[in-house]
């Protein structure tokens, strides 16, 4: 995942095998043992407490699937699963939207100017994400600011907090830096000149944009998809917060699980279940990623 | 001079009652000098200004006892449990909600020696086999002025009436379901909660339901006291502490007080502790009028031993839930109906609250 920003860095007629040429000829044997560290860090706070928590759902209260038998037959597990993968498909797609031409801006305006967008993604990232959220509170409620400006201007208020849309809003506000930084980096390596080469060539500059750039481009925005995607799944705070009960998630189930209930059986299969989900939806996506990845490739 | 009044009159207090009850019968808020020099114990309770309040209570016992007092918290069960089934608990003394202390009597929380204890000035029917109550505080109803102005509701009948009383509702969502609010949303069905079977849950819940989609369920106490000073919902479901805060900010709320909910935290000792008699102390002294006093005064909630007098502004007055009126208005939940049923009534209160 965290290579893909990077091969968008060598984007270009040259980049061809995928490996930077001097990585290709020099690869000594021990380098593996320079993710050592990394990997002891993962084992210890990742792999390990992942194996309690899957050995848990499997034996607490008693050897056996009924954890899992319990969760999918559950109507209200089930729906709020489903709606756990849609309420980040939307936050993903909107993020996207949000991201890409601010990112594509980013690239195309001055220093200055460039500096004051990056402190825009930045700032709001330094801030607690409960504070960001309370801010949404104070933004969306029925009596809050939005819709005091809807009843000054004569017009009716709108229903934001504790609904879907609301949660999805503040989400992707949460989300943005995480979609609007993969897709920048690749950005600024495009060599702009592809795009005059193309001109050149006769195409109109849409044509330009949609067959060179955006094809060039989608690495960033693959990182950044999966990225913001991966997020939304595992979000509590915001959802808690912005969302009513229509719009609660897996993560909020899971804590009254374990939490409240002491089910830490049924909590860790409740984990086991998303995550697997998630490998299933990303093991369906990759090939459909690498393709177009290379298929731009040849078209670059 | 109001502390060294306080003190003069513990002292007196103690030198009454010692001769008495000779040596080793306890009583709430006596604290051996010097009796736990070089002991630990670690107290575990909510935070913020409540556990701000119940350590300003027992900084007498720690003074005098000589006892380390050490803080932790949040309150999570779920932590608790890890501690015992690891066979390492480090948390003494646990202040926790309602009903944890009856459904894990025994096996998370211990069954008190009651020789060790004074429970004589707590109200009645608030000992548990497990637990000693930490404090009281009510939930009630509190509608918004301006909705209501010359009719307004009288109880939670009225609160599941949506017909009569039109607008939005505001219910606390914030963990456990509240047990005497479902026996009141059955009782607004046309149930008799105190004949309440395991089904007859369901029937309170979809009362619940039926309030409609526009209910707020709110997930904090921080919430609920920001959903009332910005008047979001024409009725909310409200902790007494937070209702007062609320309206000492400028919330143009009303109480409503007949039935208002009784609830109480719980003061437990955990399965395990390393020094028992030193919890059995802390707890002692926690339950003498001079702490409880003290505890009323910085958090605004009931004190639990009937001789405590503190001293309150009107506006917190006006919330605290001991007096005699307040006795015979307030409604107390069927709590061994809801121990025993709390796994259903938690998946079923679970449902509502994910839109189910």
């Amino acid at each position: 995942m965290t290579a893909t920003p990077d091969e968008g860095l060598r984007t270009g007629p040259a980049a061809g095998s995928g490996q930077p040429v001097f990585l290709s000829r020099f690869r000594p044997r021990g380098a593996v043992w320079l993710a050592a560290p990394a990997v002891l860090v993962l084992l210890v706070v990742l792999a390990y407490p992942l194996g309690i928590v899957v050995w848990r759902s499997f034996t607490d209260p008693a050897p056996g699937i009924e954890n899992y038998v319990w969760f999918f037959q559950s109507a209200v597990n089930r729906t709020v699963l489903q709606r756990t993968f849609i309420v980040a498909g939307w936050v993903t797609l909107v993020s996207l939207v949000c991201a890409y031409p601010y990112a594509y801006a980013m690239t195309i305006v001055g220093k200055n100017m460039r500096l004051a967008l990056i402190l825009c993604v930045l700032v709001p990232f330094w801030l607690s994400g409960v504070v960001r959220t309370l801010a949404w509170v104070i933004l969306l409620q029925d009596s809050g600011v939005i819709n005091s400006i809807l009843r000054g201007l004569g017009l009716s208020p709108v229903k934001l907090i504790r609904t879907l849309p609301g949660v999805i809003i503040g989400m992707t506000q949460v989300l943005l830096p995480f979609m609007i930084l993969p897709i920048y980096s690749v950005m600024k390596g495009i060599d702009t000149r592809l795009l005059q080469a193309a001109r050149s060539l006769g195409a109109k500059p849409w044509k330009a944009f949609l067959q060179i750039y955006m094809p060039l481009s989608l690495p960033g925005v693959y990182a950044g998809a999966i990225i913001v995607f991966i997020l939304s799944l595992g979000f509590y705070i915001t959802p808690a917060l912005l969302g009513g009960p229509r719009s609660i998630l897996l993560s909020s189930l899971v804590q009254n699980q374990v939490l409240s209930l002491l089910n830490w059986g049924r909590g860790g299969a409740m984990g086991v279940v998303l995550l697997i989900a998630t490998f299933v939806l990303l093991a369906l996506a990759a090939p459909l990623m690498r393709q177009k990845h290379t298929s731009s490739r040849r078209e670059a | 001079m109001k502390r060294f009044a306080r003190a003069l009159a513990l002292t007196m207090t103690c030198a009454l009652a010692l001769p008495v009850f000779a040596q080793d019968k306890p009583v709430a808020g006596e604290i051996k000098e010097g009796s736990l020099k070089g002991k630990t114990l670690t107290f575990v309770s909510y935070g913020g200004i409540y556990q701000d309040g119940q350590v300003a209570a027992l900084k007498e016992f720690v003074d005098k006892s000589g006892v380390t007092l050490l803080n932790d918290g949040p309150t999570e069960i779920a932590k608790l449990k890890a501690q015992v089934d690891a066979g390492n608990v480090t948390w003494d003394v646990v202040d926790t909600a309602d009903l944890p202390p009856y459904v894990h009597c025994g096996t998370l929380f211990q069954k008190l020696d009651f020789s060790k204890l004074d429970v004589s000035k707590i109200p009645p029917g608030q000992v548990g086999e497990c637990s000693v109550p930490a404090m009281n505080y009510g939930v009630v109803l509190m509608y918004k002025n301006e909705t209501y102005k010359d009719n307004p509701p009288k109880n939670w009948v009225d609160f599941f009436d949506t017909e009569k009383f039109p607008g939005s509702r505001a219910i606390d969502g914030s963990g456990d379901p509240t047990g005497g609010l479902i026996e009141q949303a059955f009782k607004a069905a046309g149930g008799d909660p105190k004949a309440m079977t395991p089904d007859d849950i369901e029937k309170g819940i979809q009362k619940l339901r039926d309030l409609g989609p526009d209910t707020i369920y709110w997930k904090t106490g921080a919430e609920s006291q920001q959903l009332a000073e910005s008047g979001e919902a024409d009725m909310i479901m409200m902790w007494t502490g937070r209702a007062m805060t609320a309206v000492k900010n400028g919330a143009a709320y009303t109480p409503v007080w007949q039935d208002w909910l009784v609830v109480m935290d719980q003061m437990t000792i955990p399965v395990g502790v390393k020094d028992t008699d030193a919890a059995y102390a802390l707890l002692n002294a926690y339950l003498g009028a001079n702490a409880q006093a003290v505890l009323t005064e910085k958090t605004s909630y009931t004190p639990i031993n009937s001789d405590a007098k503190p001293k309150v502004d009107d506006a917190t007055a006006a919330f605290l839930t001991s007096t005699p009126e307040r006795n015979a208005q307030g409604y107390q939940q069927n709590i061994p109906f809801w121990v025993k049923n709390f796994d259903l009534a938690a998946e079923k209160w679970n449902a509502l609250l994910s839109g189910n």
